[in-house]
């Protein structure tokens, strides 16, 4: 019986990921057909690794939330506040005439990003673990507070005008290669690391599937709740600098379909919406086939609003996927 | 001595700590702008209050029955361009009846869809109800395409100008007219306060907030529940759009969106519970009060306007922690 349910528990997320695959395969061999010239080049691969890595770094921070059993609406948030926050730190510190100083700027800018991102988290956490108040409104609180927070301090328009090697973060590659695609590997090696190979990784997993006896079997569910909100805060920071610098402006409003599409994102890659499910490499392969989706729309000169109609009824398949699944292993076991 | 108990928690309950922060805003901006002590300003409360009560009363059934829709800004969206377009097109006829038809069928349509998501399919109501207002959306303007259409029918501007007082300020000669349309939130208000405590379809839809199998165990029919409530919230808010519609002067794709936060604040505030089973219509409407007081006279503090998203923001934030504050409290009261 025990090993019957670590079976099915282990295939679960396998269907997912086959299935994605299946969805890269389909996007693949339609775009083969309808623009294989454009599509299938090097220039094509290459503006969309430019692309993904920011919204791909905020869905991690989604999927932890999640797999925890709450989740973060407030990371398109986070996002920007702390874009702002680094946006303005470049600006203000970095000398016209370039320097030495230029780089102490930047990785103080970065730095101030990641605390203030994990600040935010924290906060969250500690308002939903220690009042106990569903995550969601909490987190759709903290969204409206870090945007407001945002938007006062710019006032409304956006930050313009940072130096070029702020703008080279995301827009600047080495051999080719986009230096983006390595943040956005370090973060993923980072999250698997800490998902499979740490306590702190096991307990959002325990937090997730049974708080209750994940409590009473002696966890800290508000330390967990907090950590693992400041971790998503902390992804959600690093996300804001990637933004900011790839837009080059930094304002309240920067972003705003980006919860939507990490909700998508997170619910395709097979994490389950009331927690205890879901694997990494489900989630960077479900982001990956998005862009696919996305740059298909945009080679194809669809309307961008055909875009967010298309996600919301992928967003009801996965879900419907997701029910058949669980149907199916109940009536397995 | 439990007299003095019951008076200390009449006291301290979540509407009357909503009355004392109010009358301390109205004393507060009142002492810095005199201007604020007039009647214009409850007219332009009124005014501004109308499309808020409404969407409030329609997103506090769906929180009571234990679910969320953050669809009915896009949902409204849809039924206040729809009808427009269609009259724009020559496909339309132009009549008060048409008009509001057309956008309560469209919201009979999304509440269907909401209603077979969430209940038939259990799907969780937050992420059905956003694909929902994407797929609203998005598909509106494909479909579509954004306009905006700022002249009204002769039959909506006929009904706009049915005011039922008009207040002239003295000293500026300036009119301050209180539309009709002021009943709907009103008549609203009172029904779905009576039928919520007096009909056994109300108390369905606290129980099955309360405990959705206790619910089913105990008679009701959840599905069908679940049903009504999202069907009535998303057929009032697209009649809420119209609303808007006439009263803005103004009908385009994306007027409402963003509008859910606010919302779902003011219920929240008012002493809905997320996780289902509690609110009021009577909670609700002081929620709506402080929210659209604060919104829209936060300047009178002195605060300047680039900061209202973060104090709305903040005042929701308050609002939840209070609420979870006062069910912690009365649980322990319980077990004394």
């Amino acid at each position: 019986m025990n090993n019957q349910k670590a079976g099915t528990a282990r295939r679960l997320p396998d269907t997912h990921i086959l299935t994605i695959i299946g969805l890269m395969a389909l996007v693949l061999i339609m775009m083969l057909f309808l623009q294989p010239g454009n599509y299938f080049s090097l220039k094509n691969a290459r503006s969309m690794i430019y692309q993904f890595p920011e919204y791909g770094i905020l869905a991690f921070g989604m999927m932890v939330c999640m797999i925890a059993g709450g989740i973060d609406l407030s990371l398109v948030g986070i996002m920007n506040f702390t874009g702002v926050i680094a946006a303005l730190i470049v600006k203000h510190m970095v000398p016209a005439e370039g320097g030495p100083m230029t780089a102490a700027a930047i990785i103080l800018a970065v730095a101030a990003a990641i605390v203030i991102g994990c600040a935010c988290g924290a906060f969250n956490g500690f308002i939903i673990g220690y009042f106990h108040i569903p995550a969601m409104l909490v987190t759709l609180c903290g969204l409206q507070l870090y945007t407001g927070l945002a938007y006062g301090i710019t006032g409304g328009p956006a930050i313009n005008g940072m130096c070029d090697a702020f703008k080279a973060i995301s827009n600047g590659s080495i051999a080719g290669i986009p230096y983006v695609l390595f943040i956005f590997i370090a973060v993923f090696l980072l999250v698997t690391f800490v998902m499979k190979s740490t306590v702190f990784g096991h307990e959002i997993y325990f937090l997730g599937s049974n708080a209750r006896a994940s409590r009473y079997s002696g966890i800290n569910t508000l330390k967990v709740t907090i950590m693992t909100h400041a971790f998503s805060g902390i992804l959600g920071g690093i996300s804001g600098i990637l933004i900011t610098s790839h837009l080059n402006s930094a304002k309240s409003s920067n972003g705003s379909t980006y919860t939507l599409l990490t909700l998508l994102i997170v619910v395709l890659g097979g994490v389950h919406p009331d927690g205890g499910k879901g694997k990494v490499l489900g989630v960077t392969l479900s982001t990956i086939l998005l862009q696919l989706i996305a740059n298909a729309f945009g080679l194809l000169h669809m309307d961008d609003n055909a875009k967010t109609f298309v996600n919301g009824c992928m967003l009801v398949a996965a879900l419907l996927l997701d029910v058949y699944l669980d149907k199916r292993a109940a009536k397995r076991n | 001595m439990e007299k003095k108990q019951k008076l200390l928690l009449g006291l301290t309950s979540t509407p009357m700590i909503l009355i004392y922060v109010m009358a301390v805003f109205c004393l507060i901006a009142a002492l810095r702008q005199p201007a604020f002590l007039s009647p214009a300003t409850l007219i332009n409360l009124c005014r501004a209050g109308i499309f808020t009560m409404c969407f409030a009363i329609c997103e506090m059934v769906v929180i009571i029955s234990g679910g969320i829709d953050v669809s009915f800004p896009a949902i409204g969206c849809v039924a206040m361009y729809v009808p427009m377009w269609l009259y724009n097109h020559d496909m339309g006829v132009d009549s008060v009846f048409f008009f509001f038809g057309v956008a309560m069928l469209i919201g009979l349509v999304f509440g269907i869809l909401n209603g077979v998501l969430v209940s038939f399919l259990k799907l969780p109501p937050l992420i059905a109800t956003l694909a929902t207002s994407s797929v609203a959306s998005g598909g509106l303007i494909m479909l579509l395409g954004t306009r905006e259409y700022t002249s009204l029918p002769p039959s909506l501007d006929a009904l706009y100008s049915v005011n039922l007082i008009t207040f002239t300020d003295p000293a500026t000669g300036f009119k301050y007219p209180l539309t009709i349309l002021i009943l709907v939130p009103v008549f609203l208000c009172i029904i779905v306060a009576l039928i919520m405590k007096y009909t056994m379809l109300g108390r369905g839809l606290y129980a099955i907030g309360g405990d959705k199998n206790a619910a089913r165990v105990a008679g009701f029919n959840v599905i069908v529940l679940q049903f009504i409530a999202y069907i009535f919230c998303s057929v009032m808010a697209s009649a809420t759009a119209m609303i808007y519609t006439t009263l803005m002067h103004s009908s385009t794709t994306t007027a409402l969106m963003g509008e859910e936060m606010i919302i779902i604040a003011a219920c929240v505030v008012g002493g809905c519970r997320l996780t289902g089973g509690h609110g009021s219509v009577g909670g609700t409407i002081l929620g709506v009060l402080l929210i659209t007081l604060v919104r829209n006279n936060l300047n009178m503090l002195g605060i300047p306007t680039s900061w209202q998203t973060f104090a709305v923001g903040l005042v929701l934030l308050l609002g939840a922690v209070l609420s979870s504050i006062q069910a912690r409290r009365i649980e322990k009261m319980g077990k004394i």
